[in-house]
């Protein structure tokens, strides 16, 4: 078992930067576990757009109606009256939308000449239409009295246009698959997995094949009294053995970090996923263990996870691609891989139609993989017949 | 002698494949990622008009909501449209629902007034709600009117002027722009895209320090013992660095703005000189790791890409927000950060009116250069060899 010795040996040279690319996965996993609270499924909860108010007409019940509206309704963000750090808060969205109520401005509605309120917000975006909403409602409710009850008091405006707002529609939520508790988070955690699993594969790959695929190496280990076919089997093991290991600390961790959440059909689907994922991953890692050189396999590694985790909606959502986009990403595993846990977190019935979609994405899965082994050998054969 | 070194060190520096691969390459791969994930990112909050469903019966079809609907869906000539309209019974509406076809439908009837149907929460869904709420606070209104003075409004031409009423007044709004530029937040990564691969001018900075010292390469024994002044050697060698580095770094901004049309800004000249800047930044940075940190090459590239990325991080380049929470919280932490500096010059110049924080950031990056150049100087300076 020497050949599967020296593999860990090459390893265990290499360990340092896979720790870097496991260490930062885990450490953001943990962080956007903590950060991802897990909301109430089954009832409406209203989304609260964040919004800042400066307002310059202090002393009249109206506004404060106003404002002890919008405070109901909206996050109230308090801020600076600077112009840098409002333009830094709405440009980073810490604020999405800023009104400005100008002195004077309830005398001005109680004489109809409304005055207008300045507002600042992200142009043509939909927080934009809904704060609009709010506002001219409030507003326009209010003129509505003070025009035909030109005589209330200010106090009575105040308390007709506070009822008025408090009526509330009828929701009902219908829960058809939505997700629930942490599986959103566990998505994340395994789509997000496999940019980590295929960095450190190819890394821990391509390293052991430089090293063996040195000629001189090859040179020497060819005329060792061993069969190739033993050599090589000892390679397979080794890459086996290595996989294993490796899916074994990321996936491991999901447990620890998750707990009970893991022990579901559905995370137990994503494991299945991730395990035919690795799969492809390790060929993949293969094929360029065949190409990579010592200056060249940082700089393949990088484009070849970067490349795929990008397109294939592992950093940013799959909805968020642009079809051709998706369309170029079909032709990676990491896209199928991604595709299924998308699925799997959503997925309440697991009828066989459902189950057989998600085995034809990880049957993909596998056939990138054989496809990869293939020319995998194929690239290694031609070499070894060209290079001896 | 200059001009004699300087053209043999932009030939060495053009001829490292590994060198322009990551000062030149990588950088504009990543910005095609960056924009293949990012670009439907920003449009996503856009506002685009939501799908919703309402229950065709003769309670809706006699009820105000009806021509209040009417004026904000697609059907109708006016601007204001915020509803794409189904028109359906019961079960078409729920399938509607389950198949994401409509975000929710609406549901009117004598006994329980207006109820709506969601699947999940969500900005939309709030939108339809604060619609519909809006419609039964006007209601109550009306109504409260009515009965303040129930005589007069007895008198049906006295109720129509009640009701028409009920027309939108959106004018008491005024949008003040933040900026004359859009807040599209995903141009930061872009301009941390710009900074990251200023930092990694870093490389040329390693490649010339380590082609001038004796003691690292045989190219340096062979430099010291020429008869030129050390200054010249060095002087010459940067100059050679910084030629290449600003001028892939006018590839890469070339790239972002007019391929991926990624928006800079329209200063031209300042953008030019925040780059030059930034690529001295770099490569200063660059020097100084090599000259202090005594260790073999691999280790220095590490902490090079190490801190680079990490800078970057701090940035904004993975997480866009990271930035703004060191903006708010620890600003100090920003401009100790010459990857913040870099890409906040960008930001200045893309968002702000005046020029006082890019001058800040330009007067940072300026610093840190001659910080790092004078630190190199002090270790590099009448090094003297006794034995190679």
């Amino acid at each position: 078992m020497q050949v599967f010795k020296a593999y860990f040996l090459v390893i265990k040279k290499n360990l340092p930067q896979m720790f870097i690319y496991a260490g930062i996965f885990l450490a953001l996993a943990v962080m956007i576990s903590s950060l991802n609270k897990p909301t109430p499924a089954g009832e409406f909860s209203q989304s609260k757009i964040r919004l800042a108010i400066f307002n310059n007409d202090t002393k009249s019940q109206i506004t404060n109606e106003l404002k002890g509206f919008l405070s109901k309704n909206t996050e109230i963000v308090l801020l600076e009256d600077n112009n840098e750090k409002i333009q830094d808060a709405l440009f980073f969205r810490n604020v999405e939308y800023i009104i400005r109520i100008p002195a004077g401005f309830a005398e001005s509605l109680r004489s109809q000449k409304a005055m207008q309120i300045e507002k600042t917000s992200v142009p043509g975006s939909t927080t934009a239409i809904y704060t609009d909403l709010l506002i001219n409602n409030f507003i326009n409710t209010t003129l509505r009295y003070v025009k035909f009850e030109p005589l209330i008091s200010d106090k009575g405006l105040a308390e007709n246009v506070k009822k008025d707002l408090e009526i509330n529609t009828k929701v009902e939520m219908k829960s058809f698959d939505t997700y629930s508790g942490n599986t959103l988070s566990i998505v994340y955690y395994f789509n997000y997995l496999s940019y980590s699993l295929f960095a450190i594969l190819i890394l821990g790959v391509s390293a052991f094949m430089m090293v063996f695929n040195n000629v001189d190496l090859k040179r020497r280990n060819l005329c060792a009294p061993f069969s190739s076919k033993s050599l090589n089997f000892q390679i397979f093991l080794g890459n086996l053995v290595f996989a294993v290991c490796v899916f074994v600390v990321l996936v491991g961790f999901s447990f620890v970090l998750y707990g009970r959440d893991m022990l579901t059909t559905n995370a137990a689907l994503m494991c299945l996923n991730t395990v035919t994922f690795t799969f492809a991953a390790i060929s993949a890692s293969f094929l360029i263990g065949n190409f990579a050189s010592p200056n060249s396999a940082p700089a393949i590694t990088n484009v070849v996870t970067l490349g795929t985790c990008f397109i294939s909606g592992v950093f940013v959502p799959q909805q968020f691609l642009g079809s051709t986009v998706l369309s170029v990403a079909s032709f990676t595993p990491t896209f199928w891989f991604v595709k299924a846990n998308n699925e799997i977190g959503s997925m309440i019935n697991f009828s066989s139609e459902n189950l057989f979609r998600l085995g034809g994405y990880m049957v993909t899965e596998l056939v990138f993989a054989v496809l990869f082994l293939v020319i995998g050998f194929f690239v290694a054969k031609k070499r070894r017949v060209t290079k001896g | 002698m200059f001009a004699h070194i300087y053209v043999n060190r932009l030939k060495c520096i053009l001829k490292d494949k590994q060198i322009i691969f990551w000062t030149l390459m990588f950088p504009i791969l990543l910005g095609t990622l960056f924009y293949l994930a990012f670009s439907n990112l920003s449009s996503a909050e856009n506002f685009s008009r939501i799908p919703i469903a309402i229950i065709d019966n003769s309670e809706y079809q006699n009820s105000m909501l009806k021509t209040t609907i009417a004026y904000v869906s697609t059907d109708s000539g006016s601007e204001n449209k915020m509803f794409e309209v189904t028109l359906t019974d019961e079960k078409g509406a729920e399938g509607l629902l389950k198949d994401n076809k409509i975000k929710g439908y609406i549901l009117l009837k004598s006994d329980i007034g207006i109820k709506l149907t969601i699947k999940q929460s969500g900005l939309d869904q709030t939108l339809i709600k604060s619609f519909l709420d809006t419609f039964s606070q006007m209601n109550s209104t009306f109504t409260r009117i009515i009965q303040s003075d129930p005589k007069k409004y007895s008198d049906p031409s006295k109720r129509t002027e009640l009701l028409k009423s009920s027309g939108y007044n959106s004018s008491i709004l005024l949008e003040k722009a933040a900026s004359k530029s859009k807040p599209d937040t995903t141009v930061n990564y872009f301009y941390t895209l710009i900074a990251m691969a200023c930092l990694y001018g870093g490389f040329l900075g390693l490649k010339e320090i380590g082609a001038l010292q004796a003691d690292l390469s045989p190219e340096g024994a062979r430099i010291n013992v020429a008869p030129v002044h050390k200054m010249i050697i060095l002087l010459s060698a940067l100059a050679a660095a910084l030629t290449v580095h600003f001028a892939e770094i006018l590839v890469v901004l070339a790239y972002l703005i007019f391929v991926l049309k990624i928006n800079f800004g329209d200063q031209i000249g300042f953008i030019l000189l925040l780059s030059f800047v930034s690529c001295m930044l770099g490569l200063s940075f660059g020097a100084f790791v090599t000259s202090v940190v005594k260790k073999r090459e691999g280790i220095k590239i590490g902490i090079l890409t190490g801190a680079s990325m990490f800078l970057s991080f701090l940035a904004g380049m993975m997480y866009v927000d990271i930035k703004y929470m060191i903006i708010k919280n620890a600003p100090i932490v920003g401009y100790l950060n010459p990857a913040n500096l870099i890409t906040d010059g960008f930001y200045a110049l893309y968002f702000y009116d005046d020029h006082t924080r890019f001058y800040i950031n330009l007067a940072g990056i300026l610093i840190f250069t001659a910080l790092f150049c004078i630190g190199t100087y002090l270790v590099l300076r009448r090094r003297r060899y006794a034995s190679l």
